[in-house]
């Protein structure tokens, strides 16, 4: 069977990969940075000293001290449990968008790819079509009608809704398009012929060989879209088109602080140190992940 | 052949190269600076056309190179009026109608001579429905004026309007303080003659037509506007020959501009730097007529119900929120801002979270019957979503109460307002014209502005009466009182919260810079050292 | 010389002035003149007869043809697209500060032909469409969406086109320094650097300049757009984040054509590693690049929002932001068309541009 050849060759092709990665040294360490915040965003509650929304009037716009570690806000509010949930907030945003956008550009690539023919120009030709509407005015109208429409009850889901769909409206495109290729070059490699001159139903071809074989680029363009995505929410934030308050993402944080830059630096620099050390450690993981995942430089480091 | 064709080429693209200029490279248009003010202005004005404006970036332009029949007198404690176009005015038959004596020997500035008919084509224009004025209705007193408006009246001559002489004749339906209305850019005087040779067109330089005390030299898109001394000016000539308007939208880089010294003057500071530059030596501020507040639905419970909307007010303290803007804005209890005839501040409910609680228990509130979700809404920008999120906390805080905040793009929240607006939602109204009525107007029943479906048909008949007491100011003020009760203490289906201030940066260099309620700035007194 | 000159074909010659015209203008430019008009329409002229010719000689006249047909369906698409993300978007583009009468409100919406049924105004708006009239601003009155592109252009091409070759001149050198240097401590250092460029949000980055080069340092203006002092923060600004992307795709497709067999042959040959590098590397990891600077033009040209905003740049950028907060429907559509072509053109001039850097590649 032509399963058996394959499944090694993945698996080798994985362990192969990780033990690259494990040698960036780079890399490994905003792995860790990265998983860092994520564990941050999720025990949100647990780490910060007080509830972000918590208003001390009575210590509005402190620098730090002992009792507000990296200062207070113009509404009294602890800017590092602020930037602790912020945290949550913008990494909710960009690997919830990421993900959306993945599992909509992954089936309709792969489809478009898979299928090919008239199927996949028209597919492609509605995509081209996306693509020249400028992204900013996509975001903006989406964020702007999808703002309006409540889908859900829990504020917090609320406020990210809007976000949400805007991002990925714009983000899957990207992704649709590189599927659409991996499987353009996987479909004609032999043992996938081969699987489908003995007759196995499409879905389990794909879901058996095809994505496993390009996995790896689509993982790597993940970490890619995790980040910027991240930079298009603190975008927004600035142009005022933000999270629905009290809550704010590290974009918030910024574009807030920026606004008081001079008489406040406190404000602006922190959330931008979590902002940019963060996209700093996404693009140096997803840096090594590409060089790990990438056949050719095989064999070369 | 190729080479021959080369050559062509070359040649071809370097003629277009003779005769290029130099760019303006000393900057401020190669302006003179010690005979130039360069002031910021935030936005790209719309538009110059006086009838057709409807923003306060146009109009600060506008005053400086129009004049109107009135302008606005500021050196008594209450604003007056000062002649300006007219020379005197009078009013008979119990303010219903009005006179108005127009100055002789202004020229517009190609030359022309200044006659009555062109205020009253000024006012044909901004009547006319095809000129699709936002500002229509500031005329709509005017006999048989709205019926022309509307489209339903097609003669003007029937509109209770009359030139005879150097005199124009108004004619109202009801009693009002009308040439309050005359200071507006909207009521201006134009020339047909120019506006219909240029179509929309004719605000642009070298095409428009003014006669104020500057005159439109340049207008650089999205760039600059400047204006220039005009010489054939009816008044004192402008102390200043040049004025530079800067199109500079965010304010962070204006402050820049302005310590970099390319800018003399801001008239709009951010909010969050404030208690930063407040403690600069150009830092300049003063209140002006305005209110901040926040309104109720009275359609929508739990809003609807009284007792909550008074627990609500008691439960939220003013000067919290003014003291977490930092601006020095005036707390406001009544209706009237601060500086107006009219104001009160002994009238409206005081932050008193023990009578809050009480009348939280009466409307039937507390721990068995938790209080409904309530939302609080406000349009996006930065001080509004300080207020909101001020407000959520105190009734956290005050009454236990988990109020939701919601925000909307401005557009969105216009809409929202006219169709079913949140149980509390932030609105501001900015006077055009220094009269309480002005700002009682927008709370009767039938207003377009009332957006909280409050009705009170005792308030309406108070205010539509007050207005006609335009010579008894005591009786007047009476009434207002009343109508303030009603407002603010008895039915409660608003919440004002401040009068706001303005906040300017000056240059030292700059002498004389207009500080005034009206938060106008006529720069023709404005010298330079 | 002269020679040599004679075997240029007419493609080359096009090429060759167009260049000049370009370099003349940037000159002219940045010594502080302004630039004719004649001069730009000069290299539009150069570049459109250019191409035609150099597609011409490949045979690819047909292939553009339709590339141009479909741009035109597309844009086609897009334009009823946004006519209907317009109306579903909620709030009107008349709905004022201070609320109007309804009468004043319909005298409004009569001018500006809404009274009409939505069918005729979407007829109305695509003749207007195919005409090339899209008619005034309901924002700015008086000022046409021709007017306010033609003005606000200028200075978002001026940036973008110096923010572009900024962002190759840094961005191609450091990927094949970085790649020449692989796995090594320098290969590391211009990579960590050139993320670091990507690390920080546009405003926050600007914000930094700002307050070194202008308040600290005074070396250079805070904002505005007048002399070419003016342009270098913008400029940097925009082109920083381009450029750092720019670097690292150079390294790594230059990484994946040194490994190519091809190369191995050429060095086998003994061939200097100078002459390899950039007789077979260069122009071969050439093409990624190129891909990825169509639409990064289009999308520079059509300026940055947060750029324009933050240094007072008189650009198009803001405009479109600004369109859809104030519902300027015409401004906002003449906009997203004008975007839309750049971008079909300058993706069409970098496919013909591929067949030029690798005539393996055939158009059809």
């Amino acid at each position: 069977m032509s399963q058996l050849p394959n499944q090694t060759a993945s698996k080798s092709l994985w362990a192969d990969s990780v033990l690259r990665l494990k040698k960036n040294k780079g890399a490994l360490v905003s792995f860790y940075f990265v998983s860092l915040v994520c564990l941050i965003a999720v025990f949100a509650e647990v780490l910060s000293p007080y509830p972000f929304h918590k208003q001390h009037i009575d210590h509005l716009l402190e620098s730090s001290s002992s009792k507000f570690w990296l200062g207070t806000d113009s509404l009294g509010r602890d800017v590092f449990s602020r930037i602790i949930y912020g945290a949550r907030m913008s990494m909710a945003i960009g690997i919830f968008t990421a993900i959306i956008s993945m599992v909509i550009g992954t089936i309709y690539g792969g489809i478009s790819g898979w299928v090919g023919g008239r199927v996949d120009s028209i597919m492609m030709r509605a995509v081209d079509i996306l693509i020249s509407i400028p992204s900013l005015v996509l975001l903006i109208l989406v964020k702007v009608v999808f703002d309006s429409i409540a889908f859900f009850e829990n504020p917090e889901l609320r406020a990210l809704t809007g976000m949400l769909l805007a991002l990925s409206v714009v983000g899957w495109v990207t992704l649709a398009r590189v599927v659409r290729g991996q499987v353009l070059q996987v479909k004609e490699l032999t043992y996938i012929e081969a699987a489908r001159a003995l007759g196995s139903p499409s879905w389990k071809i794909l879901f058996k060989h095809v994505f496993p074989n390009i996995l790896g680029p689509i993982v790597v363009l993940l970490t890619f879209q995790i980040p910027s995505n991240i930079l298009i929410e603190s975008f927004l934030s600035f142009i005022g088109l933000g999270l629905q308050p009290p809550y704010s993402s590290w974009g918030v944080l910024a574009s807030d602080g920026w606004r008081s830059m001079r008489s406040y630096p406190h404000l602006i620099l922190y959330p931008s140190m979590a902002l940019g050390f963060t996209m700093l450690a996404f693009n140096l993981f997803g840096d090594g992940l590409r060089d790990a995942f990438d056949p050719k430089l095989k064999g070369k480091s | 052949m190729r080479f021959l064709f080369l050559l062509f080429i070359c040649i071809f693209s370097l003629s277009f190269q003779t005769g290029c200029k130099k760019k303006n490279s000393k900057g401020d248009y190669g302006l003179a600076l010690n005979d130039t003010l360069r002031v910021r202005i935030a936005t790209e004005p719309p538009s110059l056309d006086m009838q057709k404006m409807s923003d306060n970036t146009s109009s600060y332009i506008a005053e400086n190179i129009m004049d109107g029949l009135v302008v606005f007198d500021f050196k008594s404690a209450e604003v007056g009026l000062a002649p300006a176009l007219a020379t005197e005015w009078k009013s008979s038959n119990q303010a219903k109608n009005w006179e108005f004596k127009i100055r002789e020997g202004v020229k517009w500035s190609d030359g022309q001579p200044f006659e009555p008919q062109h205020v009253v084509d000024g006012w044909e224009r901004l009547l006319n429905p095809n000129t699709a004025s936002n500002y229509s209705y500031f005329l709509y007193n005017i006999k048989n004026a709205k019926a022309y408006n509307e489209g339903k009246l097609k003669d003007f001559s029937q509109v209770g309007v009359k030139v005879e002489g150097n005199l124009i004749k108004v004619e109202l339906d009801g009693a009002m303080p009308f040439p309050f209305l005359l200071t507006h850019q909207s009521t201006f005087p134009v020339r047909k003659d120019i506006i219909s040779k240029f179509g929309d067109k004719w605000t642009e330089p070298g095409n428009i037509v003014t006669l104020g005390e500057y005159n439109l030299k340049k207008w650089e898109h999205d760039r600059a506007l400047v204006v220039e001394r005009n010489p054939l000016y009816w008044g004192k000539p402008s102390k200043t020959k040049n004025v530079i308007f800067y199109i500079i939208q965010e304010d962070q880089t204006a402050i820049n501009l302005f310590d970099a010294g390319k800018i003399d003057f801001l008239r709009t500071l951010p909010s969050k730097e404030l208690s930063h530059l407040r403690k600069r030596p150009e830092f300049v501020s003063y209140p002006y007529l305005s209110i901040t507040y926040y309104g109720f639905n009275t359609k929508r419970a739990p809003t609807d119900n009284l007792l909550v909307r008074k627990a609500l007010v008691h439960a939220i303290d003013r000067t919290k929120i003014t003291t977490m803007l930092q601006g020095g804005q005036r707390p406001l209890s009544g209706w009237a801002p601060y500086g107006m005839f009219g104001h009160n501040p002994n009238v409206g409910l005081a932050f008193d979270p023990v009578r809050a609680k009480k009348y939280f228990q009466e409307a039937g509130y507390g721990e068995s019957n938790p209080f409904p979700k309530m939302e609080i809404s406000y349009n996006t920008n930065e001080d509004n979503k300080r207020i909101a999120e001020n407000i959520q906390a105190q009734l956290r805080e005050n009454l236990g109460i988990q109020a939701e905040i919601k925000n909307e793009e401005w557009k969105v929240y216009l809409e929202t307002l006219k169709v079913n607006p949140s149980h509390f939602f932030r609105m501001g109204w900015v006077g055009d014209y220094p009269d309480p009525h002005n700002f009682f107007d927008i709370m009767l029943s039938y207003a377009d502005n009332n957006h909280t479906g409050w009705e009170n048909l005792e308030y309406d008949k108070l205010i539509e009466q007050a207005v006609t007491f335009v010579e008894d100011k005591a009786k007047r003020l009476e009434m207002y009182n009343k109508a303030h009760k009603i407002l603010v203490e008895e039915d409660v289906p608003v919440f004002p919260i401040f009068t706001a201030v303005a906040h300017n940066l000056v240059s030292p260099r700059v002498v004389g810079m207009p500080k005034n309620v009206m938060f106008i700035f006529p720069l023709k007194n404005v010298s330079l050292q | 010389m002269i020679e040599k000159i004679k075997d240029l074909s007419i493609g080359n010659v096009f090429a060759l002035a167009f260049g000049a015209t370009a370099l003349s203008a940037v000159f002219l430019n940045l010594t502080n003149y302004e630039v004719p008009g004649g001069l730009i329409w000069a290299l539009a002229f150069e570049l459109f007869f250019g191409l035609g010719i150099y597609a011409y000689q490949n045979n690819s006249i047909i292939y553009c043809l339709k590339r141009i047909g479909e741009a035109l369906v597309t844009l086609f698409v897009i334009a009823t697209a946004t006519f209907i993300l317009l109306r579903v978007m909620p709030g009107g583009p008349f709905d004022a500060d201070k609320a109007l009468p309804p009468q004043i409100k319909a005298n409004i919406e009569k001018k500006y032909g809404f009274d009409k049924p939505l069918s005729v105004q979407y007829i109305n708006y695509i003749k207007g469409v195919v005409t090339l009239d899209f008619g005034e601003s309901y924002k700015y009155i008086g000022r046409s969406v021709g007017d306010i592109i033609s003005e606000s252009f200028p200075a978002s091409f001026t940036l973008g086109i110096y923010a572009f070759l900024l962002s190759f001149l840094i961005g191609v050198p450091l990927g094949l320094f970085a790649a020449a240097r692989h796995n090594t401590f320098w290969d590391n250092f211009a990579m960590t650097v050139s993320i670091s460029g990507v690390a920080l949000p546009n405003f926050l980055f600007g914000a930094l300049l700002i307050l070194i080069f202008s308040i600290k340092l005074n070396i250079l203006p805070p904002a505005m757009w007048e002399t070419p002092a003016h342009y270098i923060l913008p400029v940097i600004t925009l082109g920083i984040r381009p450029a750092a992307f720019i670097a690292r795709l150079t390294r790594s497709t230059v990484l994946d054509v040194i490994g190519s067999d091809f190369i191995r042959t050429a060095k086998a040959k003994g061939l200097s590693q100078g002459a390899v590098m950039y007789k077979h590397v260069l122009k071969n990891s050439l093409i990624p690049v190129l891909t990825y600077s169509g639409p990064l033009l289009a999308g520079i040209l059509s300026g940055s929002f947060v750029i324009e905003m933050l240094f007072a740049v008189p650009g198009i950028g803001k405009h479109l932001i600004q369109g859809v907060t104030n519902r300027d429907y015409p401004l906002i559509l003449g906009l997203t068309l004008l975007y839309s072509v750049l971008l079909v053109f300058s993706n069409l001039i970098v496919d013909l541009l591929y067949s030029f850097f690798d005539p393996r590649i055939r158009l059809a």
